[in-house]
């Protein structure tokens, strides 16, 4: 059992597109397969994304590391389960990364605060390759569609979307009751999936 | 307002990322049964994936690779190991365990990166020939290696720690931490370790087994003699999984 795992492909092997999404489907494919050399290329090919994901919600690196690694071990059980009609494979593995950070940020007492964030310490990459490729008509219908909602309105989706903020912080932050914010959340998101044409 | 559409909202605040702890939980257990909820949560992850976009790529630490797939291993080695011995699948514990060491860290209220000790304590799945009472914790510091494991008999309520790479540091204390809910939200101290790094064997003793089977531990770096505020104050050492050895001796 000693070799069951490779070690991982080089970290910057730049060959042809890592992530473009049809190789991460294959890859996903043959991770629900219980292949465990895909799974490694899989990792390299989404760790950035997820880990993105991940920090910004949590801000403290050693969470990050933790919660991360429960993600990957998540899809590593869970691969089979994708299904490639319902959503592209980042789409499907940034979701599973989201879930798992808020529901561990939920489940502390305290959230942590922007100055235990390490992320001035670390060196952000250029755009992926997929995010280069997928600025596309999705992502600007939806952008255009947020940039009709109140200027409040957008932040508190970017806020919550992004950063993991609950109604309570929002609340907070914007210095109005829960059940207002629950209100506007609800309208923007009404607005929303009426503009996407839902 | 309909149910239908109260049942929308609740899928997109849960995708949104805006609901609470307990309203969370109830969709995750929800969602299993209620095919509607569920694929409403499926519409609008699809519709709200685009703002990803804007979360920028981040690289993680190295090595974080190699302990998923010990993770991994840990797991389906442990799966096998049960099929085996008729015990639970020890997959669904080794999640709550990990997810209390986030808890942990969060509770100590410091900075994970800074000041926070974690050590897991691996229940190990007793296999029929092997004891139920002796535990192992291991105590890793950032991705390294090892740097204490701590072995428990909960029958004599009797511990070891064992430095593994951790080596005595000038001017400072280690200190063992234990932390349970019934305890309080609050770490509690175990005991200062000795220069050479042992603690009292018997240091345990006011726990209750069934308390100690299902606590956390930790180790800081602390000031001389311990540390000052009766809660931990001092840098990291990092916690991971590790399986035991009750399966038929696994090794990762």
């Amino acid at each position: 059992m000693s070799n069951a795992f490779r070690a991982p492909p080089p970290a910057h092997q730049e060959s042809p597109p890592l992530s473009s999404p049809e190789r991460l489907v294959h890859l996903l494919s043959r991770v629900a397969d219980k292949d465990r050399e895909a799974f490694a290329e899989l990792y390299e090919a989404s760790v950035a994304k997820l880990f993105g994901t991940v920090l910004r919600i949590l801000k403290q690196q050693a969470w990050a590391n933790d919660v991360i690694q429960e993600v990957y071990v998540t899809i590593w059980q869970k691969a089979g389960r994708f299904e490639s009609e319902r959503a592209s494979a980042i789409t499907w593995m940034v979701t599973i990364a989201r879930n798992a950070a808020i529901d561990e940020l939920r489940k502390a007492p305290t959230r942590p605060t922007e100055s235990d964030s390490i992320l001035e310490n670390w060196v952000a990459e250029t755009p992926s390759a997929y995010d280069q490729r997928h600025q596309d008509e999705t992502s600007t219908q939806l952008t255009l569609c947020l940039d009709e909602l109140e200027e409040s309105r957008q932040q508190m989706v970017r806020l919550a979307y992004l950063e993991g903020w609950s109604r309570a912080e929002l609340a907070s932050h914007f210095d109005q009751p829960v059940n207002t914010v629950k209100t506007w959340l609800h309208r923007a998101l009404k607005q929303l999936k009426g503009c996407l044409g839902s | 307002m309909s149910d239908r559409d109260d049942k929308d909202m609740l899928a997109a605040e849960f995708v949104l990322g805006t609901l609470d702890r307990d309203e969370r939980d109830r969709v995750h257990r929800q969602r299993q049964h209620d095919s509607e909820l569920e694929q409403r949560i499926g519409e609008w992850e699809s519709r709200l994936a685009p703002l990803a976009d804007e979360i920028q790529d981040l690289t993680p630490g190295p090595d974080l690779l190699p302990l998923i797939q010990q993770r991994i291993k840990a797991i389906e080695d442990a799966a096998r190991g049960d099929t085996a011995s008729d015990a639970p699948p020890s997959t669904a514990s080794v999640t709550p365990l990990h997810r209390r060491l986030a808890f942990w860290k969060a509770a100590t209220g410091l900075s994970s990166a800074a000041a926070v000790i974690l050590a897991a304590v691996l229940l190990a799945q007793p296999s029929p020939s092997t004891s139920e009472s002796n535990f192992v914790a291991v105590f890793q510091q950032d991705d390294r290696q090892p740097a204490f494991m701590l072995s428990v008999n909960l029958e004599q309520r009797r511990l070891h720690v064992r430095p593994v790479s951790a080596e005595p540091l000038p001017d400072r204390s280690y200190q063992l931490w234990i932390k349970h809910d019934d305890l309080g939200s609050a770490p509690r101290s175990v005991g200062v370790l000795d220069d050479d790094l042992s603690l009292d064997q018997a240091a345990l003793r006011d726990y209750e087994p069934e308390l100690l089977k299902h606590a956390t531990f930790g180790i800081s770096v602390e000031p001389p003699g311990g540390s000052p505020t009766g809660q931990p104050t001092g840098p990291a050492i990092h916690g991971y999984l590790y399986p035991t050895e009750p399966s038929g001796g696994q090794r990762l």
